[in-house]
Parts: C-alpha cells; sequence; structure tokens
C-alpha cells in the first residue's frame, strides 16, 4: 500500500472516529446558524463579493475549530497502536491534515449548495464560482497547514510559542504604526520595517488569495496567486512531516 | 539468536533520568518479563524499542534492525491502560489496523475472523469498543497485536487494571498465544503474571536492570511453608520433628523453613497417615517475590558480569515442580478425600 493510499485510509479512519464522536455537531450547527443568518434570502440580492468575502471568513474561523479538533484527535495515546504498524509518521500526520480539509471544504460545499438552492447569488455563474472558490479553498488549506505545523505532536511548545511570535509580528503593522513608529528610534523602525516586510511576505498569498476571491480578478500576475497559496501550502506542510518524523512522539495522555 | 539486544541504553525526560545504562537480551521463541514498579521506565524502553523515543546514549537492535521505525510492521504491540479508539466495532478496529499493516481482501478478513476466535470475542465482533468491558478491551489489545502475525510481541501491563477475572482470562490468552512461537516482551509489576508467563525475567530499578534470571530457578513451592491443621494428636509433633531439622511444630502451625517438595511430601504423607484435618498449606516466601524485593530494595549487588543473579543464598531453590507423589499430588489427595468426606456427611445425616 502506498504512501498515499495509507493516508487516504487513515483519513477516512479520523473522520469515521469525529463523525461517531459527534464533534461534527458543532460544524452541522454553525454551519445552519451561518446559512440563517448570512446567506438566506434577503429583501436584496446576494452579491458575489458578499457572498465569497462572508463565506471566506466564515470557514476560515470554522477551520480553527476543526483544525484543533481533529489535530487533538490525533494526539492520544491510541494513536501508538497505529504508529507501532506500518502506517507511518508521514502519512499519519497527512491523514489528519486531510480529514480537517475533508470537513472544512465539506462545509464550504454544503454552503454553496444550499445557497444555490434557495438564495443565488446574482451575477455568479459557474466559472466565476470557480474562480472565487479555488483561492478559498486554498487559503482554508494554508490555515489547516499552519494549524498542523503549529499543533503539539509537530512542534515543541518553545518552537510553537516561537512560530505565534513571527506571525504577530508580521501582523503587528495595524498596530504598531503611523505614530508609533515615528515615536521609535530610527534604527528600531527601520528593523522593525524590515522584520515585518521579511515575515509577512510568506503571508502575503494568504491575503492576496481572500482579496482574489472576492474580486475573481485574475488579471495581470494575479494567476500567480493561487500557485503561490498551495507552494505555501506544499511547503509548510512537508516542515511539519519532516519535523513530526523526527521528533519524539509523546502524545497528550 | 536474541531478537532484542539492548546495550547501555539512557534516556532522561528533560533533567529526570529514567534509564540510566539499561541492558539485556532477548532469546528468539522466548518470553522475557520486565518486572519493574510504577515509573521504573517500563513503558519508556517499550517505547525507545518501538522507535517512540530515542535513546540519549546505548545501542538497541531489535529484530536485528537499529532502524526501529522500519520494524513495526514485524512487531506486534499492546499499550498500557488499553488505550484503543473506542468508537470502531472490534471488526472495523482490526479491518483498520489490517489496512495499515498491508493486509488486505480475503487474506485481511480471515486473519481477523482467527484473531477474533483466538481471543473469544467472535460474538461480539460487530460490538462497538465503547461497549467492552476492561477485560474484552484487553483481548481486542492482544488481536490487534497478532493480526499482522509478528515475530516479536510486545506488552505493556497486559493485565493491569482487570479485575481478578480478566486477569485470569488475559493470563491464559497469552498462555495459549506463547504456543505460536514468537518472542514475548511483557512489562509487567504483576508477579503472578510473570511466573505463569516468563522463561527470562529482569527488574527494572533506578533505571537499570538490577537482577536478571531464569524463570525456572524461581519455580517450586517456595522458601518456607506454613501448613495449619485442626489439632495435632499426642506425639504427632514429635514425629514430625524427627522427619527434618526443617519442621517446627507450633500449636496448630506446622513450618518447613526451608522447604523442598520431598520434605513437603513427608509432612503431609505423615499427616494424612495419621488421621490430621489440614485447614491450609501457605508458601510464605516465593522465591520470585524475593528475587524481586531484594532486587528493588538493593539488598543484593547485581552481578551484571553473568547476566544472572541468583535468588537469595540462604533460600532454597528448589527444582521445578516434581513427579507425582511429591507435595503437590499429596495435597491434591488430601483435598479430594476432604471432599468425598464432606459429601458423604450430609448423606449420613439423612
Amino acid at each position: 500500500m502506498s504512501a498515499l493510499h495509507r493516508t487516504l485510509q487513515f483519513a477516512v479512519f479520523t473522520l469515521i472516529e469525529y463523525l461517531r464522536s459527534g464533534r461534527i455537531m458543532v460544524e452541522a450547527l454553525a454551519t445552519a446558524a451561518a446559512f440563517y443568518l448570512l446567506f438566506r434570502r434577503w429583501t436584496t440580492p446576494m452579491a458575489p463579493e458578499y457572498f465569497f468575502s462572508t463565506v471566506g471568513l466564515f470557514t476560515l474561523g470554522l477551520t480553527f475549530y476543526t483544525g484543533s479538533a481533529i489535530l487533538a484527535l490525533g494526539d492520544r495515546p491510541p494513536g501508538y497502536v497505529l504508529l507501532a504498524r506500518r502506517l507511518g509518521r508521514g502519512p499519519y500526520l497527512l491523514g489528519l491534515y486531510t480529514a480537517i480539509l475533508a470537513v472544512t471544504w465539506g462545509v464550504y460545499g454544503v454552503i454553496c449548495l444550499l445557497v444555490a438552492a434557495t438564495n443565488p447569488v446574482e451575477g455568479l455563474d459557474l466559472r466565476g464560482w470557480l474562480l472565487g472558490t479555488a483561492p478559498l479553498l486554498l487559503n482554508l488549506a494554508l490555515l489547516a497547514a499552519l494549524l498542523t505545523l503549529l499543533s503539539p505532536i509537530v512542534l515543541p511548545t518553545p518552537w510553537r510559542l516561537a512560530v505565534l511570535a513571527l506571525v504577530a509580528l508580521a501582523f503587528s503593522g495595524s498596530l504598531i504604526g503611523g505614530p508609533t513608529m515615528a515615536s521609535l528610534p530610527v534604527p528600531v523602525a527601520v528593523g522593525l520595517d524590515v522584520l515585518r516586510t521579511v515575515l509577512s511576505t510568506p503571508l502575503l498569498p494568504a491575503f492576496t488569495g481572500f482579496a482574489i476571491s472576492v474580486s475573481r480578478d485574475y488579471s495581470g500576475v494575479s494567476i500567480a496567486i493561487p500557485v503561490a497559496q498551495l507552494f505555501l501550502v506544499i511547503g509548510m506542510l512537508a516542515l511539519a512531516v519532516y519535523t513530526f518524523a523526527r521528533r519524539e512522539l509523546i502524545f497528550s495522555s | 539468536m536474541n531478537v532484542i539486544e539492548i546495550e547501555d541504553v539512557h534516556k532522561a525526560y528533560e533533567d529526570v533520568a529514567v534509564l540510566r545504562g539499561v541492558s539485556l537480551n532477548v532469546t528468539r521463541g522466548t518470553v522475557y518479563g520486565l518486572l519493574g514498579p510504577n515509573g521504573s521506565g517500563k513503558t519508556t524502553l517499550i517505547h525507545v524499542m518501538l522507535g517512540f523515543l530515542r535513546p540519549d546514549r546505548g545501542t538497541l537492535r531489535v529484530l536485528g534492525s537499529n532502524q526501529l521505525q522500519r520494524i513495526d510492521g514485524r512487531v506486534g504491540y499492546v499499550p498500557e491502560r488499553l488505550r484503543y479508539h473506542t468508537r470502531y466495532t472490534a471488526r472495523e478496529y482490526l479491518h483498520y489496523l489490517g489496512r495499515f499493516s498491508n493486509l488486505s481482501g480475503a487474506a485481511l478478513s480471515s486473519r481477523i475472523n482467527a484473531e477474533l476466535g483466538a481471543v473469544g470475542l467472535a460474538a461480539v465482533a460487530d460490538r462497538q469498543l465503547s461497549t467492552f468491558s476492561r477485560g474484552m478491551l484487553q483481548r481486542i489489545g492482544i488481536a490487534q497485536a497478532l493480526l499482522s502475525e509478528p515475530e516479536l510481541l510486545l506488552i505493556d501491563e497486559p493485565t493491569s487494571g482487570l479485575d481478578p477475572g480478566g486477569q485470569h482470562d488475559v493470563i491464559a490468552l497469552l498462555d495459549r498465544v506463547r504456543t505460536r512461537g514468537c518472542t514475548i516482551f511483557i512489562a509487567t509489576h504483576f508477579l503472578d503474571e510473570a511466573e505463569l508467563l516468563c522463561d527470562r525475567i529482569g527488574v527494572l530499578h533506578a533505571g537499570r536492570i538490577a537482577a536478571e534470571t531464569e524463570m525456572h530457578m524461581l519455580r517450586g513451592p517456595g522458601g518456607s511453608v506454613v501448613i495449619t491443621v485442626e489439632a495435632l494428636p499426642p506425639g504427632m509433633a514429635e514425629t514430625l520433628a524427627s522427619l527434618s531439622p526443617a519442621v517446627r511444630c507450633t500449636g496448630q502451625e506446622i513450618t518447613l523453613a526451608p522447604n523442598t517438595p520431598a520434605l513437603q511430601a513427608r509432612v503431609l504423607r505423615a499427616l494424612l497417615d495419621g488421621g490430621v484435618a489440614i485447614l491450609g498449606l501457605v508458601p510464605q516466601h516465593r522465591p520470585i517475590e524475593e528475587f524481586y524485593l531484594r532486587a528493588v530494595r538493593g539488598e543484593k549487588a547485581p552481578d551484571r558480569t553473568s547476566q544472572v543473579v541468583e535468588p537469595s543464598p540462604d533460600a532454597i531453590v528448589p527444582p521445578p515442580p516434581g513427579p507425582s507423589g511429591t507435595g503437590d499430588t499429596l495435597l491434591r489427595e488430601l483435598l479430594s478425600r476432604e471432599e468425598g468426606r464432606q459429601r458423604s456427611e450430609p448423606e449420613s445425616d439423612a
């Protein structure tokens, strides 16, 4: 059985456990609530920009929950029994990741079907839907990959805190800007600016991916955005698998 | 050939040293029991063998390989504390674990049916594991470990947390498993388990193998025995004392110290011939218990050069249980006579 086959087998195994544990009810209720509050037929027709930005934010938020819950399922002592077999650490981690994607992409699919059936988005044809959907799904994959990389089974706590600190620094532009930056000594301000630029570059595909899913404007070099998203996903997953394969395996009790 | 070769393995969690130079070898086809108190590092050693943890120092070869993450298909593992995915039925669970061991199709179905039958769970194969008792869960644990017909079975605390009935079932099951010929490594702190199942035992204490011996050296009636009787007829105490200086009579108790099967047989025969009612026969210090306690108390420096630490010099190490006619057989005879007497009494009353 190939690594891909084992990964898919383990993803199915994880999904069955996730469904039977009842945790999926959170996604089901959240989806129902989101549909009722955000996407049901209203007085004015729904615009594509509204649909993609709203569903994009909702599914991103949901990915935090689903990702944490499924990765917690993988961080339990029963995992030792699986990893004592020929499953392998790579397929184990990627199986968890695939299960996260299956749930979050599935939720997106359900919302799209409900919207199409009850409150179609005005002026959105299949092509437009595909153009908006691709970067949106890649953004979910990106967030799921980041959660996988930051899970306790992959990175030890000091490393997780370090990565989170770097992400926070990359996002610090909205908090430390303008007058605050001006009040800092010049070398510090320049250093911070450089750090932000360097650190936020890897996150650029995520932001621009969200923007392109809303605008569906692929003119110029925008076509490179989904490609960059894809490479970022692959890079993060490769780093996660590499680290997990070399880590000592101590699951949470 | 050695299936497990461990030499001077050290392992620490941050600043806490758990293994401090463990060395042991396990020969193919044998059952090795690793005894040790809770927290002595038994599970850590098994996890090192499975490649989950890396030793800080020392060498380790399992099934001839030091690439421990690559021997997984040839090793069966039964974890401690019944840690399984309980939202599956027994059959589903074994199906997935079989797939993860590269089994599939009819061969997998046949292996699942065989192992469920072997552990006595065929009738509940389609019940969810969450409804299983702890004893049943441990049996499914053994079934999953045997599914891929491993060369080596690593079992961590197989009867921990089970009630006496469950413990008995699991020990009986493991006794059947040992006849399959695979090498078995059991970590436990239950001496009965080791006594019944193991060919060789080692005591892990203070991060090292504090003592190690062949199990047959420790089997037998025990270091001393106290026989309790209803009452001794006049002259019987003297008769018994004349059998050996090891016999002492105090009231209703006859102490054989040190005990041997031959002496025990002679004393029981004398009591039987004298018509004395025997109320009990209790071994006082089992050799394995003494061996274990001495090791964990550090009462005797382990002789690591010979790899075999003998039991205490003052304890008599008897040979394996003797042929019929020794104490064991006589005791059974006495008990059956007693049962016969009790059965006949109500009839005579009537």
